[in-house]
């Protein structure tokens, strides 16, 4: 017991010993918080658009001018003639140019369909669907309230319109970084505990101080305990930190148990130090430890639905994420931070990774300890 | 013959020492070739927008033909999926709760009467917002969908007076993949430029053999030369896979010129090499160097550079960040070439830029890397 205490105390020394390290442990989350938050929104802005207006009428400047008001495009460029469309797409100053026919209001006093031609640069396919979307909602509505103002004018006419009312709960303004803080905070314990307990053991290894521990009095299974309980306590500050910024930076109203957070996290420290151990157990060098680390990594994020949905994918992608231990932590976590989810619903969730950490750990440790024989 | 004497043999001795390196560790040399190709596939194929057959609970608390019409249609949209019925109110909170489904419509009582007889129809959709994504699309879905039926109803007496012609240019099937895959190349080669070369420099220091080339007759460029050139080599192999397989698996076309597209490369590989010597010229351990190359080069290089998140979208403070982010012009030229196909004309601009970023940051870190080694 003495000797665990001992090593722990070596490792916060040497984390003391160097600053830059230690500030690095805190300037990294503190970075990925904030860019993360406010990158990952679904909701595209600003398209960069331009506006070639043949018709030059009050219908077609009435358009306009709801394209220009609307928040999700910025008007680049208004045209009467069609030339240089072409020009503006290729060199990417607009995604997104709209062409008003001749004729448009005319068509549209006798009823006549008219097509208002989208040209669209369809490099970034998510950013385009999404824009066509706008473009046909913007259309829509100039038809609704076309129709509705017809409505009240001919009173007792056979119009009927549909009124859907939408209520959203547990987030109600939809934001984004309600969804993503939590996701950023699963994503900071995965990355820095398995890093720095993957290079934490190979350095020794490197440097050739691991020798001089295996021939000291200190058995394997207490350098191991005495090495996870810091890397734990780091794992545990940089959650801590994720907490205060979702609260304090980005006021997102945590309604869960962090308890029972808490203990989920407990749980999936396991699978993530476990991946620390296999990594360190094979590797030579920090070199290989960072980027076989770097490598399941992008392998997590991307299976784990933190980023990218996973009910989206094809289904051997969806398969493929059961896989994934930080799929089950980052669905836990939302639903905690979010919903207020208690145990009872997360069952699912904290049995796969009771299994992962079970699993990962048992090996990792079996490798460690055949590996230093 | 002397090796030792002369430029060239002692730049070919650390070269070859480097590759001894990489090559002993076969584990490691697995990852670098199997990483690209893993990445191709699983950024292909696992990232869109593009979401389809959203969970729906559904209350109908009409039951009539219309109310099924309604349903029937949206869901043969491919939208949405119906996984749970209710026949009242309760229990939609907890399906919710549990994660049943996203979003859940609520058909009121007389809506096929209505929809004959009242101006206004209502329907509620009750959304699950924590998942921010889909809640939005979903609304959307729905939204649409409702603008559409009002016209159908309406069509004795109104017609939609406007078509939406969408064409598409240089990605006129919108696939995601065309967009993403080519991306993959300005984040492989950074990785492997800029975090694997920094933690190599560093390495030496660390474990102390930089010592013992320092009192060799080895030159500190010779020194930071040999041991990046096989990263350059790896990472220009890696950047060639990506873009052959893409070709490849998810036919995205190569449409500009090949050559234009190499000497890109190779300015953007100077740049993320600069930015690897910059660090290791700072950092005393590898640790250091690689937490440090992660803020500076892989975080920017995914997240601030367009790869997947449109810079447009961000907040004003970060997009004037992603000017100093290499990637963002790289990937602006990989994608110009490989999809648009323009000439080099149009890309001059971000040409310049890499090569200006690159040597710029060379200057510096190379200055600082002779001070750090003379103490």
């Amino acid at each position: 017991m003495r000797k665990i205490v001992y090593i722990i105390r070596k490792e916060f020394l040497q984390m003391r010993r160097d600053p830059p390290m230690m500030a690095l442990l805190f300037i990294v989350p503190i970075v990925q918080l904030l860019i993360l938050g406010y990158t990952v929104s679904t909701e595209v802005r600003n398209i960069r658009m331009a506006i070639c207006d043949l018709d030059n009428s009050p219908v077609s400047r009435e358009l306009a001018d709801r394209f220009r008001h609307s928040r999700y495009f910025q008007i680049r460029d208004v045209d009467r003639q069609q030339t240089r469309i072409g020009r503006l797409l290729d060199d990417g100053r607009v995604s997104v140019a709209l062409v008003f026919p001749k004729g448009l209001s005319e068509n549209l006093a006798r009823f006549m369909p008219t097509g208002i031609q989208v040209l669209m640069d369809g490099q970034d396919s998510n950013t385009s669907t999404i824009a066509l979307g706008y473009v046909s909602g913007i259309l829509e509505n100039y038809v609704q309230d076309v129709l509705a103002l017809a409505a009240g004018r001919l009173e007792g006419s056979d119009l009927h319109l549909l009124r859907v009312e939408v209520r959203v709960w547990y987030n109600e303004d939809l934001k984004a970084s309600h969804y993503m803080v939590p996701g950023i905070a699963v994503f900071l314990l995965t990355l820095v505990t398995s890093l720095i307990s993957a290079m934490g053991l190979v350095r020794e290894k490197e440097i050739g101080t691991l020798e001089q521990l295996l021939v000291s009095p200190v058995k394997k299974h207490e350098l191991l305990i005495g090495k996870m309980i810091p890397f734990s306590a780091v794992g545990f500050i940089e959650l801590a930190l994720a907490i205060l910024f979702a609260k304090l930076w980005y006021r997102i109203p945590i309604v869960g148990n962090l308890g029972l957070f808490a203990l989920f996290s407990l749980i999936y420290l396991f699978t993530t130090l476990g991946i620390g151990l296999l990594v360190s157990a094979s590797a030579q060098t920090q070199q290989q430890a960072m980027f076989m680390t770097v490598f399941l990594m992008f392998f997590f994020i991307i299976m784990s639905g933190f980023l990218f949905p996973v009910e989206n994918m094809p289904l051997t992608m969806r398969t493929l994420s059961y896989l994934d231990p930080m799929r089950y932590m980052i669905t836990a976590t939302r639903e905690i931070f979010i919903k207020g989810a208690t145990l009872h619903s997360l069952y699912g969730q904290g049995f796969a990774l009771v299994a992962f950490s079970g699993v990962i750990f048992t090996f990792a440790v079996w490798r460690f300890q055949s590996r230093m024989k | 013959m002397k090796p030792e004497s002369g430029v060239k043999p002692r730049l070919f001795a650390i070269l070859q020492k480097e590759f001894i390196h990489i090559f002993r560790d076969p584990r490691s040399l697995v990852i670098i070739f199997l990483w690209p190709i893993l990445m191709v596939f699983m950024y292909g194929y696992a990232i869109t927008f593009d979401i389809r057959e959203i969970r729906l609970g559904l209350l109908d608390e009409d039951l009539s033909t219309a109310s099924r019409d309604f349903v029937r249609d949206l869901t043969g949209s491919g939208y949405f999926r119906i996984t749970q019925r209710f026949s009242s109110r309760e229990g939609i909170e907890h399906g919710m709760l549990e994660r049943r489904f996203t979003a859940a419509l609520i058909l009121p009582k007389d809506f096929g009467r209505d929809l004959r007889t009242v101006r206004e129809v209502p329907v509620q959709l009750l959304v699950d917002g924590s998942n921010v994504t889909t809640a939005t699309v979903a609304v959307n879905y729905l939204r649409s969908f409702y603008s559409l039926r009002t016209l159908e109803l309406n069509a004795g007496t109104f017609r939609m007076p406007f078509s939406v012609e969408p064409r598409v240019w240089y990605n006129p099937d919108l696939k995601s993949a065309h967009f993403i895959v080519p991306g993959l190349v300005a984040v492989v080669m950074m990785m492997i430029c800029a975090l694997l070369t920094s933690v190599t420099l560093v390495r030496e220091r660390e474990t102390g053999t930089l010592e013992q080339i320092l009192v060799s007759p080895i030159r500190p460029f010779e020194m930071v030369a040999g041991k990046v050139a096989p990263y350059i080599l790896l990472a220009l192999l890696d950047s060639a896979m990506v873009i052959v397989f893409s070709i490849l698996v998810f036919h995205v076309p190569f449409r500009g010129n090949a050559a234009f597209l190499l000497a890109a490369s190779l300015s953007y590989v100077y740049c993320a090499l600069s930015i690897g010597v910059l660090i290791s010229s700072r950092a005393k351990t590898q640790q250091v160097a690689m937490m440090a190359a992660m803020v500076m080069t892989f975080l920017p290089s995914f997240l601030l550079s367009g790869f997947i998140f449109p810079i447009a979208s961000l907040p004003l403070v970060l997009q004037a960040v992603t000017y100093l982010v290499p990637a963002r012009y790289f990937l602006v030229i990989i994608r110009s070439v490989m999809l648009k196909g323009v000439g080099m004309a149009a890309l001059i601009k971000p040409f310049l830029f890499l090569l200006g970023f690159g040597t710029v940051v060379m200057a510096a870190s190379v200055r600082r890397f002779k001070t750090n080694l003379e103490d």
